[in-house]
């Protein structure tokens, strides 16, 4: 299902803590990029297979994260309890959401799944039973299996690795299948496929639902390498970074976005270590991308259509 | 009755006062979106800037009144180089890489701002102080001028894109660039001109507001949802809708508040949203299949 490239790849990326350059910082450095990265890449399956912007996502990354905050604050440590919290949140809410923006096309899923996100972020936000504007912190490590704690550095890379793992295989599974060449023919001309008798709304929710629960997962993950869930991550910002992401790396491509996300993850902590106005070279970056690589910066494989 | 009078009225003048202002962003927004295909998420930035202008104009000559005048014609020279430099290469693509610049432009913006004006709130002082006796209640003469000064605009935006030749020429080139270009319109000078003429608004529109709210770098980001609300519920590229849609969010929000602390607010105002796309889809104005 991955392919030996993508073996290759994990492997590689498996092998990487041996390196002797990989400290604590760095890895951690690298959970924050491969985490993002297969964000991004979730995202993919929706802005660049089904050609719907989500400006969302960041909503499905904090309820994940939350969801895992409410599980470990409670005392119950099982990741797998958390893992399955995070799926019934964010796969019900995603349902809401995807039913009302899948109604209309263009511009109006992008604005529909921005304001559904910015009530979420509201209600976190100004919600004291969730700690307001502190959010959950001082959360305790989750346990794989009782008696294994996920508590070095090590442990929480190869945690990061395994959910990259299975959301590559998932987007591969979709993308390849003839689902996900529905998507593609509701991309290229949506009357088209309806016409052809395809339900066009339900496609794009069952693609919405399952990019929100993967980016839900992600965010799931995330309390239990930083110990907290704050409403931050949910900020319509931190969606736009992951479409960001996606359109370094190369809509429609998968891999793309992982390296995307990766890169800017990177890009992010580098410059903000010696300027404070990353923003605008963030900024600059999208603008330039825009206008001169709208393919995106790094091309590994062509766009699979 | 004294109820009436000391409470729901003066809400009621601010929710007039505070939509007047918004239909001024939100016209821009919506006049943009329905000529370009561009949904500008750099419009909250743009007022945010106008804000910012208008406390440098003030720092120099010390009058209100010449800032007014001013601030919007920088921002608005501001827009000419920036639809120019990056927005009129995109028009011809998906309206994803609109967004996506124009995200990009945002964060540019904001941190600009950040760097040259510093994070901290700012205030300005109100050009018109003291309050009149109107309706049984005294009311601020600022916010008095405020609602006179933006019904004028709106009025006056009204009457160009209605009775003059080149109001008429944008309302031509929102229904069919291609043939406004075959019969011998500059089209790309039209819509430069537009976009510049919504950028200034939203700049009025940030330094009217400013005497009222404070001025702060991310001062944009809060508005632009309003003004994203409304234009989903006007109907998008509706001008008349945006207008409506902007008094009924603005008198809605400050009526709100006298029952339900601000977040509910804002969560009630997301929930009046979703009801109106439950029963009218395409919003108050909009029509069937107009840039989808």
């Amino acid at each position: 299902m991955i392919g030996w490239r993508g073996l290759v790849a994990f492997g590689l990326l498996a092998a990487l803590p041996l390196a002797p350059f990989m400290t604590k910082y760095y890895l951690l450095l690298t959970f924050d990029a491969l985490l993002f990265g297969a964000i991004a890449m979730s995202l993919d399956l929706l802005m660049g297979y089904t050609g719907l912007v989500s400006f969302g996502h960041a909503a499905f990354y904090g309820l994940g994260a939350y969801a895992t905050a409410i599980v470990l604050e409670r005392g119950v440590l099982s990741l797998w309890a958390c893992l399955g919290f995070a799926l019934v949140v964010v796969g019900l809410y995603a349902l809401i959401v995807s039913y009302f923006a899948t109604g209309r096309r263009g511009i109006y899923f992008a604005l529909l799944t921005l304001i559904f996100a910015e009530v979420v972020y509201t209600f976190f936000r100004y919600t004291q039973t969730f700690g307001g504007s502190d959010g959950i912190q001082g959360l305790p490590e989750a346990m794989l299996v009782p008696g294994v704690p996920i508590d070095t550095p090590l442990r929480k890379y190869y945690l990061v690795l395994g959910y990259l793992a299975f959301a590559y295989i998932v987007c591969r599974t979709v993308v390849h299948s003839h689902f996900g060449k529905v998507l593609v023919a509701i991309r290229e001309n949506e009357d088209r496929a309806r016409f052809l008798g395809y339900n066009v709304q339900r496609y794009k929710m069952a693609v919405c639902l399952v990019s929100a629960l993967l980016t839900g997962l992600g965010g799931a993950i995330y309390p239990i390498r930083a110990a907290y869930a704050t409403p931050d991550l949910m900020l319509w910002t931190e969606s736009g970074e992951f479409i960001i992401s996606v359109m370094i790396g190369g809509l429609g491509t998968l891999v793309g976005p992982i390296i995307g996300g990766a890169f800017f993850t990177i890009l992010r902590d580098k410059v903000s270590s010696y300027v404070d106005w990353y923003f605008i070279v963030i900024g600059v970056v999208l603008v330039v991308i825009v206008l001169f690589m709208p393919r995106g910066l790094f091309r590994p494989w062509r766009a699979t259509t | 009755m004294d109820y009436v009078v000391a409470v729901l009225l003066p809400q009621l003048l601010h929710g007039l006062v505070f939509g007047a202002a918004l239909g001024l962003l939100a016209l821009g927004l919506t006049v943009i979106f329905g000529l370009l295909g561009v949904m500008n998420f750099a419009h909250g930035e743009l007022y945010m800037l106008g804000a910012y202008a208008g406390i440098t104009v003030i720092g120099v000559v010390h009058s209100f009144w010449v800032a007014l005048i001013v601030a919007p014609l920088l921002v608005g020279a501001l827009a000419v180089v920036t639809e120019v430099a990056t927005l009129r290469p995109v028009y011809h693509r998906e309206p994803l890489y609109g967004l996506i610049l124009t995200f990009g432009l945002a964060l540019i913006f904001r941190e600009g701002a950040r760097q040259i004006w510093g994070g901290d709130m700012r205030r300005i002082l109100p050009p018109v102080t003291g309050s009149t006796p109107i309706l049984g209640m005294t009311y601020p003469n600022y916010r008095l001028f405020l609602l006179a000064i933006s019904s004028v605009l709106l009025l006056a935006i009204w009457l160009f894109f209605t009775k003059t030749r080149a109001g008429i020429l944008v309302r031509a080139a929102v229904q069919d660039a291609e043939m406004l270009d075959g019969l011998g319109v500059n089209v790309p000078r039209v819509f430069t001109l537009t976009f510049a003429g919504s950028a200034a608004l939203a700049a009025l529109a940030g330094l009217l507001l400013a005497p009222i709210f404070t001025v702060y770098p991310q001062m944009g980001v809060e508005m632009i949802l309003l003004a994203f609300i409304v234009v989903i519920l006007g109907g998008m590229g509706s001008i008349s809708g945006s207008v409506v849609a902007a008094f009924v969010i603005g008198i809605a929000q400050s009526l709100l508040t006298l029952w339900l602390n601000p977040q509910r607010v804002a969560i009630a105002i997301f929930g009046i949203m979703i009801v109106v796309l439950i029963m009218r889809p395409r919003g108050f104005f909009g029509r069937e299949g107009v840039l989808e």
